[in-house]
This record gives C-alpha cells, structure tokens and sequence, in this order.
C-alpha cells in the first residue's frame, strides 16, 4: 500500500514562493536594529539640509518663512510626494503644489516652475475666520498650526485663505495642512519638503515681521497670487532673474468649478425665507395669515439649521462654534442664528398663549435678529475677499431671498395681490443674472469672467433653464390666478424657491477662489 | 544625551474648550526615526529598511524602502548614501509603492472565448494555451511565424531569462524591447563608433564639467535627480541647451539655443569645422586614438557658419561661440536623450556629439564624455541581456565563436542558437502586417500608445492569430486586446538587478507581495519553461540571484564584464557597481570605486583600439510642413510626475494631481493670435495619419510654427510618422507634420 501524498504543482510552488517575503531578519534587510545613539543623533540626510534651516529660534520681531530661489526650482516636484510621504498623508492628500507661470517673447520666453504650501501668514485668513478657534499662531516660530482635533470641519478657512491651502478631507471629516513641520524644526530636523529637494530651491529663512509697518506690502509673493495686504504671506520668493510684466499662472485660463455645498444652499435659502416669512407673519392682518406665516417662518428655520449640521465634518464638537464670536463671521452667524431660532420660537409659544400683545414685541425682536443674522451671513462671505461675493452683490442676493419669504408667506395667507410682485422678484433677479453672466462672460479681463464661463458654460443646460423655468411657472400662475388661485401660489413659490436654490448653487459653484498658480489645466 | 528643542514643541493637552491633540492630532503625531530616518509619523513605525533601485527612468536612484515587521513595504525615503542620488528622488520614486496597490492590478490570468469575452483561466490553462498555439504556428508556418516584444523595465536577470527562453528553448528568431523606441540610436552609434555600446561616463562628470552641452534633453523633468548633480557643480559651468523649445532645462541654463527643429546635424557639423579651423584640435588625442579624422575634416569643410546658421535660425556668431566654448574649455560634456535619439538620423547626430568629443579630446577624463542618458530604469540591462539585438552578453549571433561560448556557459547545444540577427521592432510589426508574424508576445510594455503611427499598429494587430500580454495591468490599452493575458508581479514584488545609464548595476527588492495570482516574469518564465517541455534546459535559473551568477559568466572578456561582482550582497555594500568589474579587478582598499568612467586610457573597443569619426550627409526631414499641414509638431515628455504611457503613473492620486489632466497642445501666442485661440480652447490637430482634439495652451516657449503635444496622452501617436532611423531602427518621434484648427 502507498501513503497518500499531496503533491503540490509546479505553478502552485511558484505562486507560494510568490507570496513569501524577507522578514526583517533576514539577510536583505540593511538594518534591523537601531542605527547606535552616535549615530542616531542626527538623521543622515541633515548633512545635506543643514544649512538651508535656522539654528536659532527666531527673535521678537521675527518669524520663520519658506524662500523659494525661483532659479533652483525646476519643477520636479519632488517636494510635493516628500512631504505626502514623510508626513504619512491621506492616498490624495498633499500640502505642497508646484504650479507654473510663464510670459515674455517670443525672443525671450519666461517659464518658471512656482513650489507652493502654506505661507504661514502674520495676518492668517484661516485663523481669522474659524469659528471654534482650531487655528493658532505659534508665539515662537510663526507657523500657523491647525488643531485636528478641534476642527469641526465647517471649511471655512479653506474659503478664507486665497492660497488654497487647508485641505478638507472627508474621510476625516476635517481640515489640514502644512505646519512647516514644526516638529522637525523643533529637532534640528528640515521640513520633508527642504529635506526632499534635489536642487536645494526650498530653505527656511527668518523674517522680520511686517506689522511693524505702517501698510501692509500689496505685492503678490509671486503674479497670479493673491495681494499680500489681506493676509501678509511670509513665504518668499527669490529670483535673479527678471520676471516679465505679463507672466501669468500656467492655469489662468482654466475654469475651476468649486464645490456647491448643498447645505450651506438650504441653509442660507431657508433661514432668508424663514426671516421673510417672519414678517408676514408680523404684518398679516387676520389670525390665519398670521399662523400660516409664522409656521412657514418655523419650519423653513428649523430646516435650514439642520442643513447647515450636515455640512460638517464633525458635528457633534459644534457646540463650540461661540469661540471665534471676537473674529469670525460665522460663529457670528451661528450665534444669532441660534437666538433666532429661540426667539421665533419664543414669538410662536407667546401667540398661542398670551396672543398678539405677547406676540408682536417677541416676534419683532426675532424679526430684528434675523436681519441681523441675514447680515452675518452676508458677511461670511464678503469677508473672503472673493470678488464674486461681493458686498452689494451679496446683500441683494440674500436679502431678495428674505423679501421672497415675505411675500410667499404673504401669498399663503391668501393674499393674491403678492403674485405679480413675486413675480417681478423672480423674473427680475434671473434676468439681473443672466445680464451680468451675458456681459462677463465676453470679456476675459473682467473679475467675473470665469465665473460667468462657469455658469454658462461648464452649466450650460442648466444655465437655459435659469430665466425660462421660472418665468413659464409664473406664466401659468397668473394664467391659473383666476381658476385655480392656490394652485398659481404653489406655482409662484415653487419658481421663487428653485430661483434662489440655483442662485445659491452657482454662489457658491462659480465663485472665482483665489490659489497660487496651478500647472497647465486643459 | 538628549539635546533640548530649538523652541518649545507644540502643547499635548485637551480642555473642554480646546484639544490640541486627540486620535485625529495622533494620526499625524512623528516620532523619532530609527534607522538615521529622521521623524517619521508614528503611524507608519518601521520595523526595518531595505533599499531598492527606483522602477521608472534610468537615473537608477536607490530608494530606502520602510519595511513593517512582516518585511512588507509600508513608506519609502530616498537613500542618503547612494551614489546616484544622495537622497533624493523625483515624484515617481516617492510614489513607487502606489502603484502596486491599484484596485485594477491583474490578478488572474485571461483567456479570450469564443464569443471575444476575455475570461479568468488558471496558469495551467493560460500557458498551455499559449503553448499550445505558439507552438502550432511555428509548425505550420516556421520558426519566424513568431515574435515577442519587451522592454526596458523588467530585471536583467528577467531579461536574459526571456531572451533566452525565447530563442534556445522555444525557438524564436526574432524578438525585440521598447528600447527600440529610446536607446537604440545611442546603441548603434557608440557600436559603430567606440566597437561597443558603452555610455563612457559617471554621473559624477555632471560635477566637473566646466561646459555641459545638453542636446535634446529636458533634463530638469525628465531626470530631476541628474539635474541636481548639475546644480552640485561648483565650477562655474557654462549649460547650454540646444532644444527648439524653451523647456524648464533651457530656462534653467545659462544659454539656450532654440535651433530649428532637426537642423542639429548641419550645426554640429559646422561646429567641427569651425573647431578644426581655430585650431581647437586635440592633435595629439585624435592622432593616437582616432581613426578617419582626416576624411572627417574634409567632410564637415562645406558645412560653413553661415549655412548652419540658416539651417538652425541661430545667429552665426552664436554658432561660432558654442564652438569656442567646446573647443577652449578645459572639461567639455556633451549630453543626449530622445531629441537625438528618436530621429530618422539620430544615429549620425549622435556621432556628431562624438565626434566633438573626440576632436576636443573630451573622453575618458573628469567632466568630460559624449554621453547618452539612458530612458528606462533597465534599458541597459536589455541592451546587453535581452538576446534580442545582441546574443545574450553584447554578443554577436553571427559569430560562432560566441555562440560557442554562449552555449558553453548556458549549458545548451550550440546549434539551438539562432545563427540570424533578429528582425527590429519595426520590422516585426511590418512582418505582423504582411501576415508572416502570426503570434506575438508582449511583455511590460503598452505599444498600443507608445508605437509610432498607432493606427497603423493596430490595423497590423489585428491580423495577429494569437497576442499574448504579460503586464501588471490587465487593462492598458495594449492588454485590453490580448487572446492571452498573464498577471506580472510589478516592481517591489520581485528581487534582480537594474543597470542605470553610467552602467551601474543595482538590486531591486520584492517587498510587497503580488496581488491574486500574479507571478514575477523571472516565475513567469519559470512556468513557460515548463508548459513549453524545456523546464530542464533552465534548472539553473531558480532564482534570481542564481540567473546572476550565470550572467556573470556570460559577461567574461567582454567590455562590460561584471565577473568580479560577487552577488547581490556585493553590490549593496557598494553603493552598486559600475561594470566593467571583472574578476581580475583591483582596488586599494579591496572597496569598489564608486564613481568609474571609461575610456580613460584612450582605448577604445573596436579591433585597433580607436575610435572611429562616422558622419554622413544630413538629409531632409521626412514629412516638411507644407500648406495643408503648416506646423511641425514636436512631442516629448511632458512632466517629472508622468511616466510614459502612464499605466503605473496614473494610478497615484498624487503624482495625477501634478499633471495636467487632459490632452492639451503648446501654440505660440502669434499663431493662436491668428487663430483666434485662447488657452483653454479647444482644437483639432491633424496629420496624415490621423487627428485628436486637444485643449490649446498659448505660450511662448514653442516657437512660432511649432506646436507640442507631451508623449504621454495616448491619442498623440495617432499623429506620428513612421520613419525610422536606418542605422539604429529608431522611430522619428519628435517631428511631423499636422495642421490645427479652433473647434467651436
């Protein structure tokens, strides 16, 4: 009798040898234990980084700063995967972006590759605008440093900073960036970026702080970028060479459509309706109207705050969204949101319990909180500076919303007469648009240009339906008015409301956001 | 003892109101470094590191790979104490181990049914299949009804494992590698010119070079880290470039000569003139080492300032002082890539760099060389093991003598070596489409984009009976129309040695194991080998580093005998070896050298022992721009974070987000005035061969007339010609004409 054997086949033994690796023990590894503390002293790369780091912290006056040489950067990019790699970043998360400007003649051609992180800024737009204080401006060493664990991924900052630096993860639920790896200064180490360039283009450098100074220097750090008076960027960028009048950022041209941010849209639609709505109910003359109007105001609120939750990363740490009240917009915005919310509340338990006398002096102090909130949302984003989200732009936008509330509320109490000025809102406020988007699209030296190219462009079939769906609905209210005048309502309020939704979309949409200039984008 | 901070680190504390850190401050938080790393997120603690030669060009950077307590790669730092690269890499390298991970790696052999369904098969019944097929063409229609392809990525123990499979085992005549497509002009013309294919320089010359003569080469992208020996150089050099586009290189010069495109040959040609005339001459050099200096000077005599200056649109006096500098400097280097190499004369222009080198006396001395930077990271490695061109070892299959000696070492009865040179790449397709080639074999390379005239090759593919692709990727374009597709096991998931553009010779590592059932070529062969009945004729090559021994010996007496290398070990304790280390070697300290270059005894390889002056009339450009196609479309790489035909490269979030997404084509601002154009538009660019649409990016760094469209969009050799060089076989890539329209 033969023993049974299992033979393994020719392919199975290479598929298994396949699989097998050299442990750390065995004999291909370089080193397996840690290098001896002489030698462990000091990494052995730092031969080669020393002198492109300080020695000493900074004094007084006095924070550290990336410089650039422009005329060692020849775009390799290495910098980009060194810090990705050594800082252990997300699969498509990097601090670091190397873009390109170029200009001159044909005769003398300029092309210059740009490295670019975070400018570690005396002013920093960032720290300035988050509401939970997550930012914070080393005393010592100037870096901007963020606190992952305090963010609560509202993503402000990364509409407050014209570099396009924080980078929001929504795996984490947070923002991050660069922090000039601190740490490693800290030990006589460089940055992964400085360590990591081949040709030595990226040192830290101490700078005197301009606060000092009377004006803040305009100048962009490099053209393409941002004026330097709005957040004092310390990077510097240094070149012997002469960079031409006319050279630009490789992605000039490009059309970059941003985020929509869907909450944010029901967020501020919905509380400017709810605001509107307050007033009808403040104003209505019978008991009904009133009602119809202070539920719409309630429920139009309620809804656009819960929106506003599923726009963070972390929710559940936004109850510290009071912290930043001294600075920032939007904990500004949060704030009186949030009294707003508990005075209309108030206002509804007063008119049911003690009626009009009760009602009306908390009603218009609700009423007065929410203009105010309407206000600070307005704020928020004229404080980015972007061109788009301009002050007299945004307060038209967003108070036309409050005054659509009023009158849908108004057109719920029954109140028919408010059809055809609905009507004049709608139609006018897309036509106003539509205008501005018709006039900035042909001129590629306007502000708004690839702002207008997004909406009418990148969107184009979207784009047809932005005068034309809601001026056919209110066509067939007015034509409806007088058969079926509930139905003509619905359909007036359905125009206004997908009017301002759209609106809102491509605020937020084809907003031009500032960055630092980008490589070739088709 | 422990030194104190520079300043004090960052608080580690959390309050109700305020957490400076926490599980999302920890994912990030750095620890000291073992191993001289520096700080390294805690996250990613290394257990242990070993080193690995870089997979993508052929700078051959050597990568410290970050191994965990398994041995499995988890990060990966550029290793200080290499030679090549003293601690730095570009984006690829860094991002070397992403690749691997793609979620569309090939992880089952495929099989094409009868309904044209590509569909998972075993091993067994995947290389039976190909067997089985590859065997019955060859009885019906003989042994040159076959062929393979390969390329310049594999190991060169892979490589001569295939090459001789191949050909003694399976009985192949003809097969050739995408090193057609880069280094073969540089092959034929240092053959013809120095007796053997041999890069004479160290990259430590990059250094010492008081004159550094870059032609053709976008040096600054395509091998950042050469750039930066360049930068090291603390003599004050003069860097010209010769390119007609401003490239980052050209800006980054300290000259750049923005010639009209292929007007090279007539300039360096008049050049020489202009260096016998002076009295520039290295008399004494060229008397003792050179052959035909005299037919030579007669030759260049017609070839006067004034005529290259209207060849190349440079001004005369330019022309005369790039010629003053070659011909006074002390140390004169002349650097080449693709802009000589991929040209229907590529073979001549690159002798015209020699022939520089030569008349000025700038070889086998510090600084100095006329030097051919290598693409891939193994492209040498199959210039002398892939037993296409050459018989395994820079051999010559024409000789008996070698083929003796070949058959000795392997082992084999001499008469299963094919007596005939193989058919080049471009011949092998011609054959493919004349129906004599009826079975190929690709191996870790994707012509389907890459091959000239793409398509033509794929008319010409279809007539195939049976295409085999052994890839990573089961879904490059070239493997999507497979019968057969085999799972390779890619960089990092096997061991072998790369041999880099000095000729250094380096391991590389597996520290990943491969995903499903992919196998490394080297296994792939192994199992081939053994379906095709001739698994005995390969007992020696178990491995790797077994097949290394073998090539050892194979490389005895000839110019790039590597004998005295005594394994892997050996070249990791010295930072890689440069061949030629034979056996017999010497040094002081019984240490390797690190940095060697050749020639520097004046003794060449061919039979005398000189050098040869070859040169040859320039001829005009194969397709001119005429009313119908006006530009002259020039292509190249486009940037350090692109590989080639990108199937590795794209599979990194990072390295995509430092590319430019789309196919996009540079115009001058004066001809997109004319157009209309704006960047960003879209056009339609035409040749005779075929279009593309491609987004306009107006500049000023393409002259006027010119257009570029970077290689590494797969619709652009929809546009090329297919001429090649006569000499080398190399594809004209860089020029051809086309016309370009605004799309509205």
């Amino acid at each position: 009798m033969s023993t049974l054997t299992i033979e393994e086949s020719p392919i199975d033994a290479l598929l298994r040898e396949q699989q097998q690796l050299q442990t750390p023990v065995a004999r291909f590894s370089v080193a397996e234990q840690p290098a001896s503390p002489s030698s462990c002293s000091m990494p052995r790369q730092a031969k080669y980084y020393r002198d492109l780091i300080p020695l000493s912290r900074p004094g007084e006056d006095e924070q550290y700063a990336f410089e650039v040489d422009l005329d060692k950067c020849t775009g390799c990019k290495a910098c980009v995967s060194a810090c990705h790699n050594l800082n252990g970043l997300e699969e498509n998360e990097t601090w670091r972006d190397v873009g390109t400007i170029h200009g001159g003649e044909s005769s003398s051609p300029y092309l210059q590759t740009v490295t670019t992180a975070c400018h570690h800024c005396e002013d920093p737009a960032c720290l300035n605008g988050c509401p939970v204080l997550a930012y914070e401006k080393d005393p010592v060493t100037g870096v901007v440093h963020h606190l992952d664990d305090q963010c609560i991924g509202c993503q402000y900052c990364v509409l407050k900073c014209p570099y396009d630096v924080p980078k929001y993860s929504s795996n984490l639920g947070i923002v991050r960036k660069c922090d000039m790896c601190h740490n490693r200064l800290a030990e006589g180490e460089a940055p992964a970026c400085v360590q990591a360039c081949p040709t030595e283009a990226i040192r830290i450098t101490t700078v005197p702080k301009t606060s000092g100074q009377k004006e803040a220097p305009r100048d962009p750090i490099i053209p393409g970028a941002w004026e330097s008076s709005y957040t004092r960027p310390t990077t510097r960028y240094v070149s012997e060479k002469k960079i031409p009048a006319d050279a630009r950022p490789a992605d000039a041209h490009s059309l970059r459509p941003q985020h929509a941010h869907g909450p944010l849209i029901g967020l501020l639609v919905l509380t400017q309706l709810s605001v509107g709505a307050l007033a009808a109910a403040l104003w209505a003359p019978t008991e009904t109207a009133r009602w119809v109007a202070l539920v719409l105001s309630g429920l139009t609120c309620v809804a656009g705050l819960a929106s506003s939750v599923l726009h963070l990363g972390r929710p559940l740490k936004a109850w510290r969204v009071f912290l930043g009240l001294r600075k920032s917009w939007l904990s500004r915005e949060a704030v009186v949101f949030g009294f707003y919310a508990k005075l209309l509340a108030a206002s509804g338990v007063a008119l049911l319990w003690g009626g009009w006398p009760w009602f009306w002096p908390l009603a218009s102090l609700a009423l007065l909180t929410g203009l105010v909130g309407v206000f600070t949302s307005v704020m928020i984003y004229v404080d980015t500076r972007r061109q788009y989200w301009n002050f007299r732009d945004t307060m038209l936008r967003f108070y036309a919303t409050t005054a659509g509330g009023l009158l849908v509320a108004v057109l719920a109490g029954g109140f028919f007469w408010a059809l055809p000025l609905l009507g004049i809102l709608v139609v006018g406020k897309a036509l106003a648009e539509k205008r501005f988007t018709e006039a900035h699209r042909q001129n590629p030296e306007s502000p708004h240009y690839r702002t207008a190219r997004i909406v009418a462009e990148t969107d184009a079939p979207l784009y047809r339906h932005r005068v034309r769906t809601p001026a056919l609905l209110l066509a067939a209210g007015l034509l409806l008015w007088p058969v079926a005048p509930w139905l003509a309502a619905v359909a007036a309020a359905a125009a206004l409301v997908g009017g301002e939704v759209l609106e809102r979309y491509w605020f937020f949409r084809a907003v031009d956001a500032p960055k630092m200039p980008g490589g070739v984008q088709p | 003892m422990k030194k104190d901070p520079l300043f004090p680190k960052r608080p580690d504390k959390a309050s109700l109101l305020r957490e400076w850190t926490g599980p999302l401050t920890n994912d990030l938080v750095q620890q000291p470094g073992a191993f001289g790393l520096g700080q390294l997120p805690r996250r990613l603690d290394v257990a242990a590191t070993t080193t690995s030669i870089c997979g993508f060009c052929g700078t051959g950077c050597q990568l410290e790979v970050h191994l965990n307590k398994e041995g499995e790669a988890i990060n990966l730092s550029a290793s200080t104490e290499y030679p090549v690269n003293l601690g730095m890499a570009c984006p690829k390298g860094w991002e070397s181990l992403t690749p691997l991970e793609a979620s569309d790696r090939g992880t089952t052999p495929l099989l094409r049914d009868a309904r044209g369904e590509q569909r998972p098969a075993s091993w067994d019944e995947a290389l039976g299949e190909m067997a089985r097929r590859f065997k019955k063409t060859m009885q019906e229609h003989g042994p040159e009804s076959v062929a393979w392809l390969g390329t310049g990525q594999i190991a060169v123990e892979e490589f001569a494992f295939l090459g001789a499979l191949a050909k003694f085992g399976m009985g192949f005549v003809h097969g050739d590698g995408n090193t057609r497509q880069c280094m073969a002009t540089a092959v034929a013309a240092y053959k013809e010119s120095f007796g053997f294919d041999s890069p004479p320089f160290t990259y430590q010359d990059f250094e010492e070079s008081d004159c550094l003569i870059f032609v053709g080469s976008n040096l600054c992208i395509a091998h950042p880290i050469m750039w930066q020996r360049v930068m090291r150089n603390q003599r004050n050099p003069d860097v010209i470039v010769v390119d007609p586009r401003r490239t980052e290189t050209a800006m980054a010069a300290t000259e750049h000569l923005a010639i009209e495109p292929k007007s090279d040959l007539t300039l360096f040609y008049a050049v020489a003139r202009e260096v016998i005339h002076q009295g520039w001459v290295d008399r004494d050099f060229v008397a003792q080492h050179t052959n035909d200096f005299a037919e030579f000077a007669a030759f260049v005599e017609p070839y006067t300032l004034e005529k290259a200056a209207g060849a190349s649109g440079l001004s005369a006096s330019s022309i005369q002082e790039l010629a003053r500098k070659i011909g006074t400097r002390e140390r004169v280097s002349f650097w080449w890539t693709m802009g000589v190499n991929q040209s229907y004369e590529g073979t001549r222009l690159a002798q015209a760099l020699i022939n520089l080198a030569l008349l000025t006396g700038n070889i086998g001395k510090p600084g100095t060389g006329a030097n051919s930077i290598t693409g891939q990271c193994n492209a040498m490695g199959s210039r002398l093991f892939s037993n296409t061109t050459n018989l395994l070892g820079g051999h010559q299959f024409t000789e008996a003598a070698d083929r003796r000696k070949v058959a000795g070492v392997l082992g084999i009865p001499e008469e299963r070596i094919p007596q005939q040179n193989s058919l080049a790449y471009d011949q092998i397709l011609e054959a493919v489409g004349q129906g004599k080639i009826k079975a190929l074999w690709i191996i870790a390379t994707n012509p389907l984009h890459s091959w000239i005239e793409q398509n033509r090759f794929k008319e010409r593919l279809e007539k195939l009976d049976c295409l085999v692709v052994q890839d990573m990727y089961a879904n490059t374009l070239t493997a999507q129309s497979a019968d057969i597709y085999l799972p390779a096991a890619g960089w990092g998931e096997k061991d072998g040695t790369f041999i880099n553009s000095e000729r250094r010779i380096g391991t590389i590592r597996k520290v990943r194991k491969a995903p499903g059932q992919a196998l490394a070529d080297f296994q792939i062969f192994r199992a081939l080998a053994h379906h095709w009945g001739v698994g005995e004729m390969f007992r020696e090559w178990t491995c790797p580093e077994e097949a290394f021994q073998i090539l050892k010996k194979l490389s005895v007496g000839q110019p790039c005998d590597f004998s005295g290398i005594r394994d892997y070990a050996h070249l990791e304790e010295s930072g890689g070896i440069q061949w030629p280390w034979p056996a017999e070697a010497e040094s002081e300290d019984g240490k390797v050298p690190a940095q060697r270059r050749l020639f520097g005894d004046g003794k060449f390889f061919t039979a005398d022992q000189r050098a040869r002056f070859c040169f040859e009339k320039p001829r005009p450009q194969p397709e001119s721009p005429c009313g119908e196609y006006p530009y002259i479309l020039l292509t190249g790489r486009g940037t350090s974070s692109q590989w080639h035909t990108g199937t590795r490269t794209e599979k990194s979030d990072v390295l995509r987000k430092l590319y430019p997404r789309g196919i996009y084509v540079e115009i001058n601002a004066e001809d997109a005035q004319k157009l209309g154009l704006q960047s960003g538009d879209k056009t339609l660019v035409q040749s005779r061969r075929g279009h593309l649409e491609a987004s306009a990016f107006v500049c000023q760094t393409v002259p006027a007339g010119k257009l570029f469209i970077s290689m590494h969009y797969r619709e652009v050799n929809r546009l090329t010609r297919e001429d090649v060089d006569p000499y080398s076989r190399e594809p004209n890539f860089k020029i051809c004409a086309v016309s370009l329209k605004p799309l509205r």
